[in-house]
């Protein structure tokens, strides 16, 4: 693929936010991106852009947490120095921050098809894109999808109804 | 008909659907509350699912899963510093030999059954070989064993014997030498009760003395090609410092990044740090400073510490006599640059002459600009 540069700035701010969301860690997401954006270089020819971008990169993710740990060590270790060196750029409230902390504890609690099928749709892939970079069949993707989408809200729900209710115990 | 399912509804307010399809779904949601209510329920979990997953967006940066592994790396790091700091303080404890006037400067040398591995006690030597200026009678009384350390870059050689009585120790310099050293992440000489005032400090062996070092004239005209060692990089926020050794002396090289975050808040850790950074460099200096009992002094009271090794210290790590009018302090010398491409300070200080701060400063850019050759050609 020649044009990597145009799929570079049509794809890679949808594929880090996706990554972003999959991962927790936005340095580590980039970094991903990145290799995707590589490995479609080495391609001579894609078929459908998107869902092969998405898939490459849920492969490196999925590869990545198997292989050893050791380029990751590395990499926490030069972000915790380069964080020490650095002012916290903007100030999270308590309020956002919980809020993150409990969607990313109800992310977390999805089924990894229905969650990485969730988070494609996020980025705007079709049914269609999401079964083949997921390697499902086309029906079966409103299934996940609405499964996804329930369970995510329900216990982000649940997460929320136990804060308020630990809250009230603390309030009282 | 029958009622849709929920995988359908979902498909068809992604506009998955066929047209076909999606009329048809439209015409059953039309007619049928149930599915109607059905079709409600998924708009709102399409909704508040893309806002829970909006929530992610501002995730931090370097906050990679592996917090678990990274404290345990901190504190392997940390493990490893502390080793290389009791080697390279056994290696380099300095005793120079200053002017023609002949004057001993002792200092302190200590192995421990934990350096084991790098220092050897190679034999016990003849009591003449303890050093010109001790006073012959009673340095022939005490046990003397020659430590070649081989870690050490020339075949550097102490001359041992037993400690003097901790009580021989200034009371004011180990209160201080215990507060640079702890909270430095250095917690095994926290619990030294005494003799904290040496270089070598996590020795438990009780093996510590005055010694004499006889060719450390001509390590000062080496310097060029004694090999520059790295053996610590404390951390510090805002700078990054590294401790090196040279021929035998330590030098601490500070990068201070634009960042002046420690001017900022200075906290107790910062400035432990800090101390930690320097500690070796200062401890080094102040058992110079300190050790230079008479020789006649310290060989008098080493064989009642040969005879007693039951002093009650569980560590005797190195100890220095008291009597320090001898020889004073070499002050330290710092020179500072700054390197124009990046805009860091550079701040290099070692109790060594100015002269040979910059041949080092010279090395330091030397190799930093091999290494930034290697890292991008």
């Amino acid at each position: 693929v020649t044009d990597v540069e145009r799929l570079f700035r049509t794809y890679n701010a949808a594929l880090v936010r996706y990554l972003t969301r999959r991962l927790g860690d936005r340095d580590w997401a980039e970094e991903v991106a990145q290799e995707t954006f590589v490995r479609a270089l080495r391609q001579t020819s894609i078929q459908n852009e998107r869902a092969w971008l998405f898939a490459v990169a849920t492969n490196l993710v999925r590869d990545e947490a198997r292989k050893d740990s050791r380029r990751r060590k590395h990499l926490a270790l030069l972000a915790e120095e380069e964080r020490e060196t650095m002012v916290e750029p903007e100030e999270t409230t308590l309020e956002r921050a919980q809020e993150a902390a409990m969607a990313r504890k109800a992310v977390d609690a999805l089924a990894e098809r229905d969650r990485l099928a969730l988070l494609m749709r996020e980025e705007g892939l079709d049914y269609n894109e999401i079964a083949e970079a997921l390697e499902l069949s086309p029906g079966s993707v409103g299934t996940t999808l609405s499964r996804a989408r329930r369970r995510l809200v329900e216990s982000y729900e649940a997460l929320q109804k136990d804060r308020e209710a630990r809250e009230k115990n603390a309030a009282s | 008909m029958q009622h849709l399912d929920e995988g359908t509804i979902h498909a068809w307010l992604d506009g998955a659907l066929s047209p076909e399809e999606a009329a048809r779904v439209e015409a059953h949601a039309a007619e049928c509350p149930e599915c109607a209510a059905a079709v409600a329920e998924a708009r709102g979990f399409i909704a508040a699912s893309s806002r829970i997953l909006t929530a992610l967006d501002n995730a931090p940066r370097g906050v990679i899963p592996a917090a678990a592994p990274r404290k345990r790396v901190d504190t392997f790091v940390w493990r490893i510093a502390a080793t290389m700091l009791v080697v390279a303080a056994g290696t380099l404890v300095v005793v120079r030999n200053r002017g023609a006037d002949e004057r001993s400067e002792a200092t302190i040398a200590a192995t421990a059954p934990s350096s084991a591995a790098t220092s050897s006690v190679t034999a016990p030597v003849p009591p003449a070989a303890a050093g010109r200026n001790s006073a012959p009678t009673a340095t022939e009384l005490s046990p003397q064993t020659t430590v070649t350390d081989k870690a050490a870059t020339a075949t550097r050689k102490s001359t041992i014997v037993p400690a003097p009585a901790p009580a021989a120790v200034p009371r004011a310099s180990l209160g201080r030498a215990d507060n640079r050293f702890s909270g430095a992440g250095l917690r095994a000489n926290q619990s030294a009760p005494v003799a904290e005032n040496s270089a070598v400090m996590s020795s438990p062996a009780p093996a510590a003395a005055p010694s004499r070092i006889s060719d450390v004239a001509a390590q000062d005209r080496t310097v060029g090609s004694e090999t520059l060692r790295e053996i610590a990089r404390p951390r510090r926020i805002g700078a990054s410092v590294t401790v090196y050794e040279v021929a035998g002396d330590t030098v601490t090289l500070t990068e201070s990044k634009s960042v002046a975050l420690e001017s900022v808040v200075v906290t107790g850790a910062a400035a432990t740090r800090q101390a930690a950074g320097q500690a070796m460099g200062k401890s080094a200096a102040e058992s110079r400073r300190a050790a230079p009992a008479t020789a006649a002094a310290d060989s008098q009271r080493a064989p009642a510490a040969a005879m007693a090794p039951t002093v009650s210290a569980p560590a005797v790590g190195a100890v220095a006599g008291g009597n320090a009018g001898v020889v004073s302090a070499t002050p330290a010398n710092v020179i500072t640059w700054s390197d124009p491409t990046t805009g860091s300070t550079f701040t290099l200080t070692g109790r060594i002459s100015v002269a040979r701060l910059e041949q080092i400063k010279a090395r330091i850019e030397r190799e930093r600009a091999a290494a930034a050759a290697k890292k991008n050609p």
